[in-house]
Protein backbone atom coordinates (compact mmCIF):
# COMPACT_ATOMS: atom_id res chain seq x y z
CA UNK A 1 0.00 0.00 0.00
CA UNK A 2 2.88 2.14 0.21
CA UNK A 3 4.04 2.47 -3.25
CA UNK A 4 0.76 3.89 -4.96
CA UNK A 5 2.35 5.03 -7.97
CA UNK A 6 4.19 2.05 -10.29
CA UNK A 7 5.45 3.46 -13.10
CA UNK A 8 5.72 0.90 -16.14
CA UNK A 9 7.97 1.61 -19.19
CA UNK A 10 8.04 0.57 -22.40
CA UNK A 11 9.58 1.32 -24.64
CA UNK A 12 8.53 4.67 -26.24
CA UNK A 13 6.28 5.07 -23.83
CA UNK A 14 5.07 4.54 -20.16
CA UNK A 15 1.89 5.10 -18.13
CA UNK A 16 0.60 5.34 -14.45
CA UNK A 17 -0.38 1.78 -13.56
CA UNK A 18 -3.58 1.05 -11.94
CA UNK A 19 -3.52 2.42 -8.50
CA UNK A 20 -4.21 -0.31 -6.03
CA UNK A 21 -7.96 -0.86 -5.13
CA UNK A 22 -9.25 0.65 -1.65
CA UNK A 23 -8.98 -1.76 1.07
CA UNK A 24 -11.07 -1.61 4.47
CA UNK A 25 -10.03 1.23 6.12
CA UNK A 26 -13.22 3.78 6.17
CA UNK A 27 -13.27 5.55 9.27
CA UNK A 28 -9.65 6.30 9.74
CA UNK A 29 -9.72 10.07 10.95
CA UNK A 30 -7.33 10.98 8.35
CA UNK A 31 -5.37 14.17 8.34
CA UNK A 32 -7.32 15.60 5.55
CA UNK A 33 -8.30 18.62 7.14
CA UNK A 34 -4.33 19.40 7.06
CA UNK A 35 -4.25 19.97 3.43
CA UNK A 36 -7.10 22.45 1.56
CA UNK A 37 -9.58 20.99 -0.85
CA UNK A 38 -8.24 22.64 -3.79
CA UNK A 39 -4.83 21.68 -2.71
CA UNK A 40 -5.10 18.22 -2.95
CA UNK A 41 -7.52 18.49 -5.95
CA UNK A 42 -4.58 20.08 -7.75
CA UNK A 43 -2.10 17.88 -6.41
CA UNK A 44 -4.52 15.01 -8.39
CA UNK A 45 -5.11 17.05 -11.67
CA UNK A 46 -1.24 17.44 -11.20
CA UNK A 47 -0.21 13.91 -11.02
CA UNK A 48 -3.01 13.23 -13.80
CA UNK A 49 -1.67 15.93 -16.24
CA UNK A 50 2.00 16.43 -15.51
CA UNK A 51 3.41 13.48 -13.51
CA UNK A 52 2.57 11.32 -16.06
CA UNK A 53 4.84 12.61 -18.51
CA UNK A 54 8.28 12.33 -15.89
CA UNK A 55 9.40 9.61 -17.94
CA UNK A 56 9.62 12.22 -21.08
CA UNK A 57 10.42 14.70 -19.67
CA UNK A 58 13.54 12.69 -18.67
CA UNK A 59 14.75 11.05 -21.76
CA UNK A 60 14.56 14.59 -23.20
CA UNK A 61 16.65 16.05 -20.90
CA UNK A 62 18.89 13.67 -21.23
CA UNK A 63 19.48 14.00 -24.80
CA UNK A 64 19.89 17.94 -24.41
CA UNK A 65 22.66 17.95 -21.57
CA UNK A 66 24.08 14.46 -21.89
CA UNK A 67 24.49 14.08 -18.34
CA UNK A 68 22.06 12.11 -16.03
CA UNK A 69 22.85 14.43 -13.40
CA UNK A 70 22.01 17.90 -14.70
CA UNK A 71 19.14 15.80 -16.58
CA UNK A 72 17.70 15.01 -12.90
CA UNK A 73 18.11 18.24 -12.34
CA UNK A 74 16.68 20.02 -14.96
CA UNK A 75 13.57 17.76 -14.57
CA UNK A 76 12.93 18.29 -11.00
CA UNK A 77 13.11 22.45 -11.77
CA UNK A 78 10.66 22.08 -14.39
CA UNK A 79 8.29 20.02 -12.13
CA UNK A 80 9.17 22.63 -9.55
CA UNK A 81 8.08 25.34 -11.74
CA UNK A 82 4.96 23.55 -13.32
CA UNK A 83 3.61 22.66 -10.16
CA UNK A 84 3.92 26.26 -8.72
CA UNK A 85 2.20 27.52 -12.25
CA UNK A 86 -0.22 25.11 -12.75
CA UNK A 87 -2.87 27.34 -12.65
CA UNK A 88 -1.69 29.09 -15.50
CA UNK A 89 -1.78 25.82 -17.44
CA UNK A 90 -4.49 26.00 -20.31
CA UNK A 91 -6.41 23.45 -19.62
CA UNK A 92 -7.69 21.04 -22.95
CA UNK A 93 -4.10 21.48 -23.94
CA UNK A 94 -1.20 19.61 -24.46
CA UNK A 95 0.33 19.59 -20.75
CA UNK A 96 3.37 17.62 -22.20
CA UNK A 97 4.01 20.30 -24.71
CA UNK A 98 3.78 22.65 -22.00
CA UNK A 99 6.35 20.98 -19.49
CA UNK A 100 8.73 20.49 -22.67
CA UNK A 101 8.48 24.39 -23.25
CA UNK A 102 9.47 25.01 -19.26
CA UNK A 103 11.76 22.67 -19.29
CA UNK A 104 13.49 24.25 -22.36
CA UNK A 105 13.38 27.55 -20.70
CA UNK A 106 14.94 26.10 -18.11
CA UNK A 107 17.95 24.38 -19.93
CA UNK A 108 18.52 27.70 -21.77
CA UNK A 109 18.57 29.72 -18.34
CA UNK A 110 21.13 27.47 -16.94
CA UNK A 111 23.32 27.45 -19.66
CA UNK A 112 23.30 31.40 -20.16
CA UNK A 113 24.09 31.51 -16.33
CA UNK A 114 26.68 29.67 -16.19
CA UNK A 115 27.82 30.94 -19.65
CA UNK A 116 28.31 27.75 -20.83
CA UNK A 117 27.82 26.89 -24.59
CA UNK A 118 26.59 23.88 -25.60
CA UNK A 119 29.31 22.46 -26.76
CA UNK A 120 30.66 19.85 -29.72
CA UNK A 121 29.28 16.20 -29.56
CA UNK A 122 32.84 14.27 -28.17
CA UNK A 123 31.77 11.06 -29.51
CA UNK A 124 33.52 8.99 -26.80
CA UNK A 125 31.56 10.47 -23.93
CA UNK A 126 28.77 9.78 -25.44
CA UNK A 127 29.83 5.92 -26.17
CA UNK A 128 30.69 5.65 -22.66
CA UNK A 129 27.72 7.62 -21.28
CA UNK A 130 25.56 5.17 -23.46
CA UNK A 131 26.90 2.09 -22.64
CA UNK A 132 26.53 3.25 -18.54
CA UNK A 133 23.62 4.02 -18.97
CA UNK A 134 22.09 1.42 -21.19
CA UNK A 135 23.59 -1.61 -18.58
CA UNK A 136 22.10 0.25 -15.80
CA UNK A 137 18.80 1.42 -17.03
CA UNK A 138 17.45 -0.02 -20.08
CA UNK A 139 14.03 -1.53 -19.44
CA UNK A 140 14.87 -5.43 -18.66
CA UNK A 141 12.64 -6.63 -21.16
CA UNK A 142 14.79 -5.18 -24.20
CA UNK A 143 17.93 -6.79 -22.13
CA UNK A 144 17.78 -10.19 -24.33
CA UNK A 145 17.92 -8.39 -27.93
CA UNK A 146 21.03 -9.39 -29.65
CA UNK A 147 24.05 -7.38 -30.49
CA UNK A 148 23.66 -6.31 -33.47
CA UNK A 149 20.13 -4.34 -32.43
CA UNK A 150 21.71 -2.66 -29.34
CA UNK A 151 24.86 -1.73 -31.62
CA UNK A 152 22.16 -0.10 -34.34
CA UNK A 153 20.60 1.67 -30.99
CA UNK A 154 23.81 3.09 -30.31
CA UNK A 155 24.46 4.43 -34.10
CA UNK A 156 21.04 5.73 -34.45
CA UNK A 157 21.55 7.44 -31.23
CA UNK A 158 24.99 8.86 -32.70
CA UNK A 159 23.86 9.54 -35.85
CA UNK A 160 21.05 11.81 -34.32
CA UNK A 161 23.80 13.60 -32.04
CA UNK A 162 26.02 14.67 -34.82
CA UNK A 163 22.97 16.79 -36.38
CA UNK A 164 23.36 20.45 -35.94
CA UNK A 165 21.19 21.56 -32.63
CA UNK A 166 18.64 23.09 -34.85
CA UNK A 167 17.98 19.71 -36.28
CA UNK A 168 18.12 17.68 -33.86
CA UNK A 169 15.73 19.27 -31.59
CA UNK A 170 13.15 19.22 -34.14
CA UNK A 171 13.55 15.63 -34.97
CA UNK A 172 13.28 14.59 -31.26
CA UNK A 173 10.07 16.89 -30.34
CA UNK A 174 8.56 15.19 -33.71
CA UNK A 175 9.91 12.03 -34.08
CA UNK A 176 10.11 10.42 -30.47
CA UNK A 177 7.96 12.71 -28.95
CA UNK A 178 5.15 13.04 -30.70
CA UNK A 179 4.70 16.47 -31.00
CA UNK A 180 2.04 18.39 -33.33
CA UNK A 181 4.22 21.25 -35.69
CA UNK A 182 2.19 23.42 -34.11
CA UNK A 183 3.34 22.47 -30.55
CA UNK A 184 7.39 21.85 -31.83
CA UNK A 185 6.58 25.99 -33.56
CA UNK A 186 5.75 27.11 -30.13
CA UNK A 187 8.72 25.06 -28.23
CA UNK A 188 11.22 26.34 -30.38
CA UNK A 189 10.38 30.09 -31.10
CA UNK A 190 9.96 29.61 -34.77
CA UNK A 191 7.15 29.45 -37.30
CA UNK A 192 5.78 26.32 -38.66
CA UNK A 193 7.30 26.84 -41.95
CA UNK A 194 10.95 26.53 -40.12
CA UNK A 195 10.22 23.64 -38.43
CA UNK A 196 8.79 22.06 -41.47
CA UNK A 197 12.00 23.14 -43.41
CA UNK A 198 14.40 21.80 -40.94
CA UNK A 199 12.72 18.91 -40.38
CA UNK A 200 13.20 17.85 -43.87
CA UNK A 201 16.86 18.84 -43.87
CA UNK A 202 17.34 17.41 -40.52
CA UNK A 203 15.90 14.11 -42.33
CA UNK A 204 18.14 14.43 -44.89
CA UNK A 205 21.23 15.12 -43.15
CA UNK A 206 20.59 12.05 -40.59
CA UNK A 207 19.91 9.83 -43.61
CA UNK A 208 23.19 10.40 -45.02
CA UNK A 209 24.87 10.10 -41.75
CA UNK A 210 22.87 6.20 -41.09
CA UNK A 211 23.90 5.67 -44.72
CA UNK A 212 27.51 5.97 -43.70
CA UNK A 213 27.08 3.67 -40.63
CA UNK A 214 24.90 0.91 -42.54
CA UNK A 215 27.66 1.01 -45.27
CA UNK A 216 30.51 0.56 -42.49
CA UNK A 217 28.91 -2.41 -41.27
CA UNK A 218 27.60 -3.89 -45.04
CA UNK A 219 23.92 -3.48 -44.22
CA UNK A 220 21.87 -3.23 -47.17
CA UNK A 221 19.80 0.00 -45.94
CA UNK A 222 17.00 -0.76 -48.74
CA UNK A 223 16.06 -3.96 -46.58
CA UNK A 224 16.09 -2.45 -43.52
CA UNK A 225 12.51 -1.70 -42.89
CA UNK B 1 3.48 20.67 -58.92
CA UNK B 2 7.09 21.28 -59.13
CA UNK B 3 9.85 19.68 -57.18
CA UNK B 4 10.56 22.68 -55.32
CA UNK B 5 7.09 22.67 -53.90
CA UNK B 6 7.36 19.07 -53.22
CA UNK B 7 10.36 19.10 -51.35
CA UNK B 8 8.70 22.18 -48.99
CA UNK B 9 5.52 20.01 -48.59
CA UNK B 10 7.84 16.91 -47.94
CA UNK B 11 8.16 16.61 -44.32
CA UNK B 12 4.48 17.83 -43.83
CA UNK B 13 3.97 14.46 -45.80
CA UNK B 14 5.29 12.15 -43.69
CA UNK B 15 4.22 13.78 -40.94
CA UNK B 16 0.88 13.78 -41.82
CA UNK B 17 0.89 17.72 -41.53
CA UNK B 18 -0.52 18.34 -44.92
CA UNK B 19 -4.04 19.55 -46.28
CA UNK B 20 -5.90 17.18 -48.19
CA UNK B 21 -5.89 19.64 -51.40
CA UNK B 22 -2.41 19.50 -50.74
CA UNK B 23 -1.61 15.81 -50.58
CA UNK B 24 -3.26 14.88 -53.49
CA UNK B 25 -1.37 17.64 -55.43
CA UNK B 26 2.13 16.36 -53.44
CA UNK B 27 1.07 12.62 -54.36
CA UNK B 28 -0.12 13.32 -58.01
CA UNK B 29 3.57 14.76 -58.60
CA UNK B 30 5.25 12.06 -56.25
CA UNK B 31 3.65 9.55 -59.42
CA UNK B 32 5.44 11.22 -62.11
CA UNK B 33 8.87 11.80 -60.30
CA UNK B 34 11.07 9.53 -59.31
CA UNK B 35 13.70 11.24 -57.16
CA UNK B 36 10.67 12.92 -54.99
CA UNK B 37 9.38 9.75 -54.48
CA UNK B 38 13.51 8.23 -53.65
CA UNK B 39 12.86 10.98 -51.35
CA UNK B 40 9.44 10.64 -49.79
CA UNK B 41 10.23 6.99 -49.04
CA UNK B 42 14.14 7.57 -47.56
CA UNK B 43 12.29 10.71 -45.11
CA UNK B 44 9.73 7.84 -44.11
CA UNK B 45 12.19 5.22 -43.24
CA UNK B 46 14.19 7.63 -41.83
CA UNK B 47 11.33 8.99 -39.45
CA UNK B 48 10.67 5.40 -38.71
CA UNK B 49 14.14 4.32 -37.57
CA UNK B 50 14.23 7.19 -35.14
CA UNK B 51 10.87 6.17 -33.67
CA UNK B 52 12.05 2.63 -33.19
CA UNK B 53 15.46 2.46 -32.33
CA UNK B 54 16.29 5.55 -29.83
CA UNK B 55 16.06 3.57 -26.23
CA UNK B 56 13.87 5.18 -24.18
CA UNK B 57 15.31 5.45 -20.52
CA UNK B 58 13.70 4.91 -17.10
CA UNK B 59 13.62 7.72 -14.72
CA UNK B 60 15.57 6.52 -11.81
CA UNK B 61 13.74 5.99 -9.03
CA UNK B 62 15.38 8.95 -6.57
CA UNK B 63 13.99 11.26 -9.39
CA UNK B 64 10.27 9.94 -8.91
CA UNK B 65 10.23 9.24 -5.34
CA UNK B 66 10.95 13.70 -5.87
CA UNK B 67 8.88 13.82 -8.04
CA UNK B 68 5.69 12.76 -5.99
CA UNK B 69 7.52 14.50 -2.92
CA UNK B 70 6.64 17.71 -4.70
CA UNK B 71 3.02 16.71 -4.65
CA UNK B 72 3.17 15.55 -1.44
CA UNK B 73 1.69 11.92 -2.86
CA UNK B 74 4.72 10.31 -0.84
CA UNK B 75 2.93 10.57 2.16
CA UNK B 76 0.62 7.90 4.06
CA UNK B 77 -1.47 10.24 5.54
CA UNK B 78 -2.09 12.21 2.16
CA UNK B 79 -2.55 8.78 0.08
CA UNK B 80 -5.59 7.75 2.43
CA UNK B 81 -6.82 11.20 1.92
CA UNK B 82 -6.37 11.57 -1.80
CA UNK B 83 -7.52 7.74 -3.06
CA UNK B 84 -9.64 6.44 -0.09
CA UNK B 85 -12.00 9.41 0.58
ZN1 LIG C 1 9.96 15.99 -58.04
Amino acid sequence: MWAIIRIHLEPGRFQIMDKPAPTHQTNIPTKKEALPREERQKQLEFQNEAVVHLHSLYNYALHITMNPDDAEDLVQETYLKAYRFFNSFERGTNCKAWLFKILKNNYINRFRKNSKEPGKVDYDLIKDFYHSIKDTRRDSSEADTDYFYSLLHEEVYQALLSLPEEFREVIQLCDIEGFTYEEIANMVDSPIGTVRSRLYRGRKLLRAQLEGYAKKYGLNTDNDQ
Amino acid sequence: MDCKTACVLMSAAVDGEISFTEEQDFLLHLSQCKRCREEFDDAKKTKMIIKERIIRFRAPQALITTIMQLTDFNTRETEETLLYE
